[in-house]
């Protein structure tokens, strides 16, 4: 087995003492890649979610990033290996402005001894924050906003930048939903967002049930069925009526890995 | 307050809606003008001895001191944390520094030693609390502990004759007395560490948003605890400038400052849900009702109605800043005015 994608999961199994949450769920995302994790309620995504961002660890099976064999204890060793999450409800500061909230946890410092009392650098924190949403090419409102006076779309594109900023090169960048709360204009951000994303190598794996969404952004599409992997084909190969038989359980994929 | 506040400047090129301006700049900036208000009507209904040097010296002294517990009260509410313990651990911090005062001890241990104890019930607290034990009913525990204690430590008998402690309580510099340099240092303190330090930013955003703090990394436990020591560190200042004022130290928790407290803590606009918060407006705060309670005297009116009007005024508090926050985001969901507008 190659061990060139960026990220890798072989033969995971997630357990919930009877209830086999995941069941040898094998997937893999080469860098640059778009992959659509699809699937009805329960299914399993969350599940397999949770062990791609280090939240939890499954039973059996292991993870590969970057060909290395890693096992996460938590979302903060997900993130050092390069795994980075934009969760659905997107876990924004709401009273911080947009600059704190892409430069926390890892806030820019004064030079010299007012660093060592553990004064932050404001306007290096601006500076960096702009930077990251230069680096993405959108322009939302102006850093120093809070994030509770944003839309909804630019609260999304702030959590995605954050992610972005924090990949390292070439990372992989979890989305859970990333459009549920959104309108048709700022979906189109989004989607454009990811496909830059992709095209600068970060390997993304999109978990949505909005299928046109997956459609539009994904190069492959992965179907999960009560835990096991239903179909993981080219999404171009595939439509719309297939991929719904999939995820209702009505059919499995004839040739599937 | 550019980060703490909920809402920074507002510059020309941010594009807000002139209506949603008009609500900030209310509930931003209303807790000034009702001081002003105040002092208007008492300057006159309370005339010729309220507007006077003697009464806004002696308001800004009571102020002073009530402001210490509501600074210590203000940043556990902004950081997420009540702590209820605070008039336990005044007793407790003025008993042992007027313990080893009065046994002849220098005076300069005894702070250190008060301090100390603010440390240690923080340290308490934080550890119960981060255990997942609910922060009011630990702090509730804790401050039956801590009364049970001061008066264990004194035998129930007032600590008396600390004049030694007169710099600190009843001497006046420029005209100005004690306590109120000792608020004001406890006040730009907290304030600088707030607005400009990384632990004043993380400790904000704990409050604000504990899940989102730890899924980028912060050790959100030890901001806990933080928040907890910085509240009991005030409490016990707080405890030692009062015990230093009249120059006795007593073993009995007043649970009055609390409420004091928590009522300048919410006119400041504070909101108890955490996250944010302008700490030099909690000390408006204390000035405001500090000014009520004057006033009130003043006119001879019975001290029960200036407690009505103060439980009046901190239900009137929640009304303005809940009825403001209402109406800007639904200016800003549904206007879209500024929101939309500067978006790619």
């Amino acid at each position: 087995m190659t061990r060139s994608a960026a990220l890798e999961l072989d033969h995971v199994c997630v357990h919930y003492g009877f209830l086999k949450a995941l069941d040898d769920v094998s997937i893999k995302v080469a860098p640059g890649e778009v992959v659509a994790l699809l699937g009805d309620n329960g299914a399993g995504k969350s599940t397999l979610l949770k062990v791609m961002s280090g939240a939890h660890r499954p039973t059996s099976g292991t993870l590969h990033v970057k060909g290395e064999t890693r096992s996460f204890r938590s979302p903060r060793d997900a993130a050092a290996a390069g795994v980075q999450m934009v969760y659905q409800d997107l876990a924004l500061v709401d009273a911080m402005e947009i600059s704190s909230n892409l430069t926390l946890g890892r806030e820019p410092m004064k030079p010299g001894i007012l660093g060592q009392l553990g004064f932050v650098d404001r306007r290096a924190m601006r500076r960096e924050a702009q930077a990251e949403l230069d680096a993405l090419g959108v322009r939302t409102a102006p850093v120093t906003r809070p994030v509770e006076m944003l839309s909804g779309g630019q609260r999304q594109v702030v959590a995605i930048a954050r992610a972005a900023a924090r990949l390292g090169e070439q990372g992989v960048l979890l989305m859970d939903e990333p459009t549920a709360a959104l309108g048709h204009e700022q979906t189109e951000l989004v989607e454009s967002l990811i496909a830059k994303l992709a095209s600068r190598g970060v390997a993304i794996v999109v978990v949505t049930h909005n299928l046109p969404l997956a459609g539009a952004v994904s190069d492959r599409t992965i179907v999960l069925n009560r835990g096991r992997k239903v179909a993981d084909v080219p999404t171009r190969d595939t439509d719309k009526d297939r991929i719904v038989g999939w995820i209702t359980g009505a059919s499995v994929q004839e040739d599937i890995a | 307050m550019t980060h703490t506040g909920s809402v920074p400047e507002v510059r020309a090129e941010n594009q807000l809606p002139p209506r949603v301006t008009v609500l900030i700049v209310i509930r931003d900036q209303g807790l000034f003008v009702l001081w002003a208000l105040l002092v208007v009507i008492f300057a006159i209904a309370a005339r010729p001895h309220f507007l006077t040097t003697a009464t806004g010296i002696s308001i800004l002294n009571t102020a002073a001191i009530s402001s210490i517990f509501a600074a210590g009260l203000g940043i556990g509410v902004m950081t997420g944390v009540l702590d209820l313990s605070v008039p336990g651990t005044a007793a407790v911090a003025a008993v042992a520094m007027g313990m080893i005062i009065r046994d002849g001890g220098p005076v300069w241990i005894g702070l250190v030693v008060g301090v100390l104890v603010g440390v240690a019930v923080g340290l308490i607290n934080g550890w119960i609390t981060v255990r997942g034990f609910d922060p009011l009913i630990a702090t509730i525990g804790m401050l039956s502990v801590l009364s049970g204690l001061a008066l264990v430590l004194s035998g129930g008998l007032d600590i008396a004759g600390l004049s030694s402690l007169d710099f600190l309580g009843t001497n006046r510099y420029l005209g100005i007395p004690g306590p109120v340099y000792v608020s004001i240092a406890v006040f730009a303190l907290l304030t600088v560490m707030l607005k400009f330090t990384r632990a004043g930013m993380r400790l904000l955003a704990v409050g604000g948003n504990g899940e989102a703090a730890r899924r980028v990394g912060i050790k959100v436990n030890n901001y806990r605890v933080l928040g907890f020591v910085i509240s009991g560190v005030c409490a016990a200042i707080g405890g030692i400038v009062n015990a230093s004022y009249i120059a006795i130290a007593s073993p009995t928790a007043s649970t009055s400052v609390i409420f004091q407290a928590l009522t300048a803590v919410a006119l400041a606009g504070v909101p108890f849900t955490g996250g944010r918060g302008s700490l030099p407006k909690v000390f408006v705060g204390g000035v405001v009702l500090a000014t009520i309670n004057a006033g009130l005297l003043i006119m001879g009116v019975q001290t029960y109605w200036a407690t009505i009007a103060t439980g009046v005024l901190l239900i009137g508090a929640l009304v303005v800043d809940r009825s403001t926050n209402t109406s800007i985001s639904k200016l800003l969901v549904t206007g879209r005015a500024g929101a939309g507008k500067d978006q790619a």
